[in-house]
C-alpha cells in the first residue's frame, strides 16, 4: 500500500483524479494510484468526446475493472480537446502507468485560475487516511 | 473496505500476511485478490496452470442418522439414488413455490450420512428448514458445522502435480471424493470446483488449514501457481456459465428458469417445490437462462435490461463481467423464450447501449471433467 505515489507537480480531487497543468490553459486528467489500486485490473475505459463542454463535477466517462465501475468526473469546467486513444486497446495502462500513458483526457479550461483551488499532493494524501 | 464483515476464515492470517484485498462476502471477510496477481492474472493462472482459493466461507452441514439419505431425498431436488456412496452431487433446496433457497453440493458418505456444502449466506436457513421438516425421522440429526471446517479449492490443468507433491489422492472421478490423511489431519479430497478447470476441493478441520495452505502454496510455486481471490472465482465461473445463488438462482429464479433442471429428480415421489416446478416446466412460459457476448465495447452488469431492435425488453442480465480469456464483455441473462442463438440484441448499461449477441454458455472450454 505504501508504494502508491502522488507526484508533487499534480493537483488532485476528492474523486481520486489527478490534474496536470500542461500550459496554455490546458490540463490533462487521469485517475490516481489510489483509485487504480482500489479498482483492480482496469479492462474498459469510456471517455468523453473531443468538443464536449463540461462543468466541474460532471460525469463524463467511466472506468471499469473486472470487479466494478466508477464514473470519471470533470474536475473543472471547460472543453474536452483531446482524449487518450491508447486506452481503447490497452486500458491496463491506467494500472501500470496511471500518471503517464494511462492519462484519460485533456480539458481546455474555461477559467485557468481555478486550478489553484484544487488540492496539492500533501492535501490529497492527507484526506486519504 | 467494508467494516461489516464479522466472520473470518481459518486462513484469515494467511490472507492478511499476503496483503490480500479483503471484502465482505455474506458477512465473511474474504480475499478478493492478492497483490502481485489481480483478477486477470489469477484467472489466467487457473486456466493455464494452477491456482489456490480459500472458500471457507462456504457452509458445512451434516445430516446423519438412520435414513439420512432418504430424508434428504424427500427435501432436496436432485435424486441421491443416482449416485453411490463416495460421490458428490449438485442439488438445490427449493421452497414450495419452486424458488431456490440455496444450491449446494451433497457428499453421500453412506445411506445414513450426507455432508452438505451450501452457500455462506444460506447455510443457516437450509439447516433450519431441514430441522423443521415433518419428513425428518427422529433419529436423523441436522447439524450446522459452518465454523468447523476450512475448504481449499485447488484448480487448474497442473493441479495433479501439486497434489502429488503432498501425497494427496488424485485421478479419482469427477464429482467423487476420497478421504485422505495429511500430516495427521483428515482431508476430504473431492473432484469438484467452480472454475471449469480440473480441480479438487479439500475439506479439513479449521486448525489443520493453515499448514495445508502453506504446503500447497509452496508446491504450486514450481508451476507458477497463484493464490486466487474470489474476484477471479467469479470471472471463472461466469465464463463457464455456472449459476451463482442470488444472481442466476433465487427465490424468484427457479431451476426451470435457470436451466438447472438436470439437478432435479423429476421422477421422485416428492421434493420441496415439486408441484410448482412441474407446473412451470409444463407451462413453458417463463424466461430462460442464456448467455450474451458483447460485440461492441463495454461490460453488462447484473440488473441491466436486454432489449431487441424495436426497443422491446426481452430479458435482464443476471451476471456480467469482462472475460479475461476472451477479452470481451460476457453476461448471463434471463431471456424470453424464443430468443434465438445468434440474435443481435442490446444491453442498456447506465444509459449506454451495448450491442450483444445471444450465445449459449460456456463462453470458454474448460477441462473440469476431463
Amino acid at each position: 500500500m505504501s508504494s502508491l505515489q502522488y507526484p508533487d507537480d499534480l493537483r488532485y480531487t476528492s474523486d481520486h483524479e489527478w490534474i496536470r497543468d500542461v500550459g496554455d490553459g490546458v490540463v490533462r486528467v487521469g485517475i490516481t494510484a489510489y483509485a487504480q489500486d482500489a479498482l483492480g485490473d482496469v479492462v474498459y475505459v469510456s471517455l468523453p468526446s473531443v468538443g464536449d463542454q463540461v462543468a466541474a463535477g460532471d460525469s463524463c466517462g467511466e472506468v471499469e475493472s473486472t470487479k466494478s465501475v466508477s464514473d470519471i468526473y470533470a474536475p473543472l469546467a471547460g472543453e474536452v480537446t483531446s482524449v487518450n486513444e491508447l486506452l481503447d486497446a490497452t486500458p491496463e495502462l491506467v494500472n501500470t502507468d496511471s500518471y503517464g500513458d494511462g492519462w484519460m483526457y485533456e480539458l481546455t479550461l474555461a477559467d485557468a485560475s481555478v486550478l489553484d483551488n484544487l488540492m496539492d499532493s500533501a492535501a490529497y494524501e492527507a484526506q486519504l487516511d | 473496505m467494508s467494516g461489516s464483515a464479522t466472520k473470518t476464515s481459518p486462513l484469515h492470517d494467511k490472507h492478511v500476511g499476503l496483503g490480500a484485498k479483503l471484502a465482505d462476502f455474506s458477512g465473511w471477510s474474504m480475499p478478493i485478490e492478492y497483490p502481485g496477481g489481480g483478477v486477470v492474472a489469477e484467472h489466467t493462472a487457473v486456466r493455464e496452470r494452477v491456482g489456490l482459493f480459500d472458500v471457507s466461507h462456504l457452509g458445512n452441514a451434516l445430516v446423519s442418522g438412520p435414513g439420512a439419505k432418504d430424508f434428504l431425498n424427500r427435501c432436496l431436488t436432485n435424486d441421491l439414488e443416482r449416485i453411490e456412496p463416495g460421490k458428490a452431487q449438485y442439488t438445490l433446496c427449493c421452497d414450495q413455490d419452486g424458488g431456490v433457497v440455496d444450491d449446494m453440493i451433497a457428499y453421500l458418505r453412506s445411506d445414513d450420512e450426507v455432508f452438505l456444502i451450501p452457500n455462506a449466506a444460506n447455510t443457516a436457513r437450509v439447516v433450519e428448514l431441514l430441522q423443521a421438516s415433518d419428513h425428518r425421522p427422529e433419529g436423523v440429526r441436522v447439524e450446522n458445522q459452518h465454523h468447523d471446517y476450512a475448504i481449499l479449492a485447488l484448480q487448474g490443468p497442473l493441479v495433479d502435480q501439486v497434489m502429488e507433491e503432498l501425497d494427496l489422492p488424485t485421478g479419482h472421478d469427477y464429482m467423487s471424493f476420497v478421504p485422505a490423511q495429511w500430516q495427521g489431519a483428515e482431508v476430504t479430497v473431492c473432484r469438484t470446483g467452480y472454475t471449469g478447470e480440473r480441480g479438487y476441493e479439500l475439506v479439513c478441520a479449521s486448525d489443520a488449514a493453515p499448514a495445508l495452505w502453506d504446503a500447497l502454496m509452496t508446491a504450486m510455486g514450481a508451476h507458477e501457481g497463484l493464490a486466487c481471490g474470489l474476484g477471479a472465482r467469479d470471472t471463472l465461473r461466469t465464463e463457464m456459465g455456472y449459476a451463482l445463488h442470488g444472481n442466476e438462482l433465487s427465490d424468484e429464479i427457479t431451476p426451470v428458469m435457470a436451466r438447472t433442471g438436470w439437478a432435479v429428480g423429476w421422477g421422485k415421489e416428492e421434493f420441496w417445490g415439486k408441484e410448482a416446478l412441474t407446473a412451470q416446466k409444463e407451462a413453458k412460459e417463463s424466461r430462460l437462462a442464456g448467455g450474451l457476448v458483447v460485440t461492441g465495447r463495454g461490460i453488462p452488469r447484473a440488473g441491466c435490461r436486454v432489449v431487441d431492435g424495436a426497443g422491446q425488453e426481452v430479458g435482464v442480465v443476471t451476471s456480467g463481467t469482462f472475460s479475461p480469456t476472451r477479452k470481451q464483455g460476457i453476461a448471463l441473462a434471463l431471456l424470453d423464450r424464443g430468443t434465438d442463438q445468434g440474435s443481435e440484441l442490446t444491453v442498456e448499461v447506465r444509459g449506454r447501449e451495448i450491442p450483444v449477441q445471444v450465445s449459449k454458455p460456456p463462453f470458454v472450454e474448460g477441462g473440469a471433467a476431463g
